[in-house]
């Protein structure tokens, strides 16, 4: 325990700037996520010829192991000189966080009960109104439940990334398990956990933020 | 109309990818190393401490989860649910890298190790599903069966399982694909497994290597995650199967 | 107010088309509530949703106050006319305040006139607003909700009124209140509005005009009393019911069918029982209906007046029972088969006497209607 807070405090600053690298790439990463996401989900509902197969796609891309993707992307992205880095680990992350994003969106916008679409309609809001009074207020919470799941994977995903030279706390992993330098391999896991369950709680809080209080007070009172 | 054309073009540019690909690994010499009779055995070798390492640790994280799983269902237990759903919860937030590298420091090297950090991995989500999935049991059937006279072993085993052998099976496969991926993590602490070739090949950017651990780890997890939608088509009753991927 | 002419509405399908409207042509006068009444599929929402071009129109025009609705902004048509659906369909982010002045709010009043508007709409649908403006939807009963959406559709104060089975997911007993409420507000606010509807007695009770229809074609728009006394054909007076007869004595009111003959027969109650026997032997009548202060309040005849003294007020025999003029024939029936009595006295508001009605009074009056029945 005493080696383990030595190491820490000895090269606290080392893993101060690991731990913003890991979140930068992830930051960069859901950004994009969501960029190509969200709207993605929000097509499938108006056209849902394409959502079962878009949500397939999306689905293969979670079942292939990480560093196996990794692994592939390699020889595909080299000649580019985009093999190595962080820019590989980040198209890898957008793709993962895909299926999460988009079929959430999809999900909380179908969701949306059909009476109350047709309410709105006839009552006379324009597809914007409709869009931005009632459908976006009561779809947002499950886009960001969505984004929570992406980001807590890509935060597991980014640690392995550092194997293909993308920086972040995976090299304290890496690189203490070469030296058989213990201390360091634990203060990497410990670093990437509290990383991980902190970005948990954030977005958990964010979802609760963002429900609308008559979709809280509904659940409160089915119980 | 439209909707045909694409499916067509998708279908003609899987076809050319699928082609392409061939050439590809044909030219970087992947068939022959493959192939070859002094790295086959090897890669084999390889393939099979893999595959034990994923069977060991589902085996035993699916007993442990679904039994965990049915204990907290249980009257006696119900009030440790939320505690224990909160840690389980929390566990799977922590990233896989971060699991095993744990395991290394506590429990050193070599292939237990990494088992007993890919046990407790997958039990997670075995154990979170299993609970959701009795829970949404809804009360009306358990109470109709209860009255009809069934004892609470048989409720449990004839309807409460049965009703969420579909939930069960998802988290699953769920477990199943992470842990074939986190088992080529497993090279790291001295596993072995695919994940050698993988981390090797990388190293000495030698792309054939890479590629003949990273294409069976992903067929393996693409073949598990098969398996699985088979097994939910044999297991779950007719009357209670839903759409999968959009749930 | 609302016109359709030729409204045809086909839905074209995989394997076949649907027509789901015909060739319907039909006007609805400025303030008249007129129910679109028929079994399902047989495109009664669907002319209601051609109405705010929720559907589109396959052929055929709907003009509203003599504009075709195709020259108008689609949004903006909706927006001057209150729809109420069947599932009700508040927004259940949105609190019962904002969801009641959405539409104000969408034309952009200020905040003090939508408030004030807020309001005044609740207390009309019987909803207490301090209790009720900062709630929830979901807080509300199924009858609560219903009567929001009502007063959400009158937010704007629009003209008309698009009512789809407005009440059908209501139970039975709430469903017969807010049908109350809402009839007494239509009374003050006399909107012109279109109420689709499967039950025939909704339709009556609720319709000045009602328009049945079947398989996309309008089969006969009348009144409620000329469409029980007069169906056109076997399916109208199936729809309607065997009991339409019965029906139509919730429609008739006692004043409709008073017999005044008896008028003659009235004394006040202060004449004394010799005099009165006097008169009805003189006049050969049987009996006299006594007034006091024009309020009927029994009966002589001969036997009485032969062997008692003193005014007839104190010798009458009360009836066993009377009638308000505005009550139902229907009441009144009712009132005929629990008592004996070969006619009873009717009164006006103030209980002044203005008639008697018998069974056979009712029965005159009914055969009358009902001539042109047999086809």
């Amino acid at each position: 325990m005493n080696k383990l807070l030595e190491y820490i405090l000895e090269n606290y600053n080392n893993i101060i700037s690991l731990t913003w690298e890991h979140i930068f790439i992830v930051s960069i990463a859901m950004v994009f996520a969501v960029i190509i996401g969200v709207p993605a989900g929000i097509f499938i509902t108006r056209y849902e010829v394409f959502a079962k197969k878009v949500i397939n796609t999306a689905n293969i891309f979670m079942t292939i192991p990480s560093i196996a993707l990794f692994g592939i992307m390699l020889p595909l992205l080299s000649p580019f000189n985009l093999g190595l880095g962080k820019v590989p680990a980040i198209i890898a992350l957008v793709l993962y966080s895909q299926l999460p994003i988009i079929r959430n969106t999809y999900v909380a916008i179908k969701n949306v009960d059909p009476a109350i679409v047709d309410a709105a309609k006839g009552t006379g809001l324009s597809r914007w109104r409709l869009l931005k009074e009632i459908e976006a207020p009561l779809a947002i919470p499950v886009i960001i439940a969505g984004v929570r799941t992406a980001s807590v994977m890509s935060i597991g995903i980014t640690a392995i990334a550092a194997y293909i030279g993308a920086g972040g706390l995976g090299v304290l992993i890496d690189q203490g398990i070469n030296r058989y330098y213990t201390e360091m391999v634990v203060t990497g896991a410990i670093m990437v956990s509290i990383l991980a369950i902190f970005v948990d709680a954030f977005m958990a809080a964010l979802e609760r933020i963002s429900t609308p209080k008559g979709v809280i007070l509904g659940r409160k009172l089915e119980k | 109309m439209i909707i045909n054309f694409l499916g067509k073009l998708k279908t003609f540019f899987l076809f050319v990818l699928f082609v392409l690909t061939g050439v590809y690994l044909e030219k970087i010499g992947f068939f022959d190393y493959i192939t070859d009779p002094y790295e086959y055995p090897y890669i084999l070798r390889l393939l099979k401490q893999h595959i034990v390492m994923v069977a060991v640790s589902m085996f035993l994280a699916t007993i442990t989860g679904v039994v965990v799983g049915i204990i907290l269902t249980r009257p006696k237990f119900s009030k440790y649910s939320g505690i224990v759903m909160y840690i389980v919860g929390l566990g799977q937030t922590i990233p896989s890298l971060a699991v095993l590298a744990l395991s290394l420091s506590v429990l050193g090297i070599g292939f237990k190790p990494a088992v007993f950090a890919l046990y407790i991995y997958s039990v997670l989500p075995i154990a979170r599903n299993t609970l959701a999935g009795i829970l949404s049991v809804p009360p009306e059937i358990k109470d109709a069966a209860k009255g009809t006279g069934f004892s609470n072993m048989r409720i449990l085993f004839e309807i409460e399982i049965p009703y969420s052998m579909s939930v069960i099976i998802t988290g699953f496969r769920v477990a199943l694909v992470i842990n074939i991926g986190t088992v080529a993590l497993g090279y790291l602490i001295g596993a072995g497994g695919l994940g050698e070739l993988i981390f090797t090949g990388i190293s000495l950017m030698d792309t054939k290597m890479l590629l003949a651990g990273a294409i069976p780890t992903t067929l393996l997890a693409l073949f598990g995650d098969f398996l699985c939608e088979l097994a939910s088509f044999i297991l779950v009753p007719k009357g209670l199967r839903t759409s999968s991927k959009t749930n | 107010m609302i016109r359709y002419e030729n409204v045809r509405k086909v839905y074209t399908g995989k394997n076949e088309d649907v027509v789901a409207l015909k060739d319907v042509t039909l006007d609805i006068d400025k303030g008249s509530l007129v129910v679109l009444l028929g079994p399902s599929g047989c495109g009664k929402t669907t002319l209601l949703r051609l109405t705010n071009r929720l559907e589109k129109l396959t052929s055929g025009k709907i003009l509203v106050k003599n504009e075709d609705i195709k020259t108008f902004n689609e949004v903006k048509l909706r927006q001057s006319m209150g729809y109420v659906i069947q599932q009700i369909g508040l927004f259940p982010n949105k609190t019962i305040k904002e969801n009641v002045g959405i539409v104000p709010k969408l034309l952009g009043w200020n905040k003090k006139r939508i408030d004030d508007r807020v309001d005044e709409l609740l207390d009309m649908v019987n909803l207490d607003p301090t209790t009720y403006r900062n709630r929830y939807p979901v807080e509300l009963s199924g009858g609560q909700q219903q009567r929001v959406g009502v007063a959400r559709a009158l937010g704007a104060d629009p003209d008309i009124l698009l009512m789809d089975e407005p009440f059908g997911a209501i139970d039975p007993i709430n469903r017969e209140q807010i049908q109350n409420v809402f009839l007494k507000l239509q009374e003050k606010l006399k909107k012109t509005i279109v109420f689709v509807s499967h039950d025939i007695h909704e339709a009556i009770k609720m319709g000045d005009k009602i328009a049945i229809f079947r398989e996309g074609q309008l089969l006969q728009y009348d009144t409620p009393i000329d469409l029980l006394t007069r169906p056109e054909n076997r399916f109208v007076s199936d729809f309607v019911g065997a009991d339409r007869a019965l029906k139509v004595l919730g429609l008739i009111r006692a004043r409709d069918i008073v017999n005044k003959d008896y008028s003659k027969l009235v004394i006040q109650s202060d004449i004394p029982a010799e005099e009165a026997l006097n008169n009805l032997t003189a006049n050969k009548k049987r009996f006299f209906i006594v007034l006091k202060n024009n309020k009927p309040i029994g009966y002589v005849d001969k036997q009485v007046l032969n062997y008692e003294k003193g005014r007839v007020e104190k010798l009458a025999k009360p009836f066993s029972g009377q009638i308000e003029m505005m009550e139902t024939l229907r009441d009144v029936l009712s009132l005929m088969l629990m008592s004996e009595g070969a006619f009873y006295p009717v009164v006006d508001d103030k209980g002044d006497f203005i008639g008697t009605i018998s069974y056979k009074d009712i029965q005159d009056k009914l055969v009358n209607i009902y001539k042109e029945d047999e086809d």
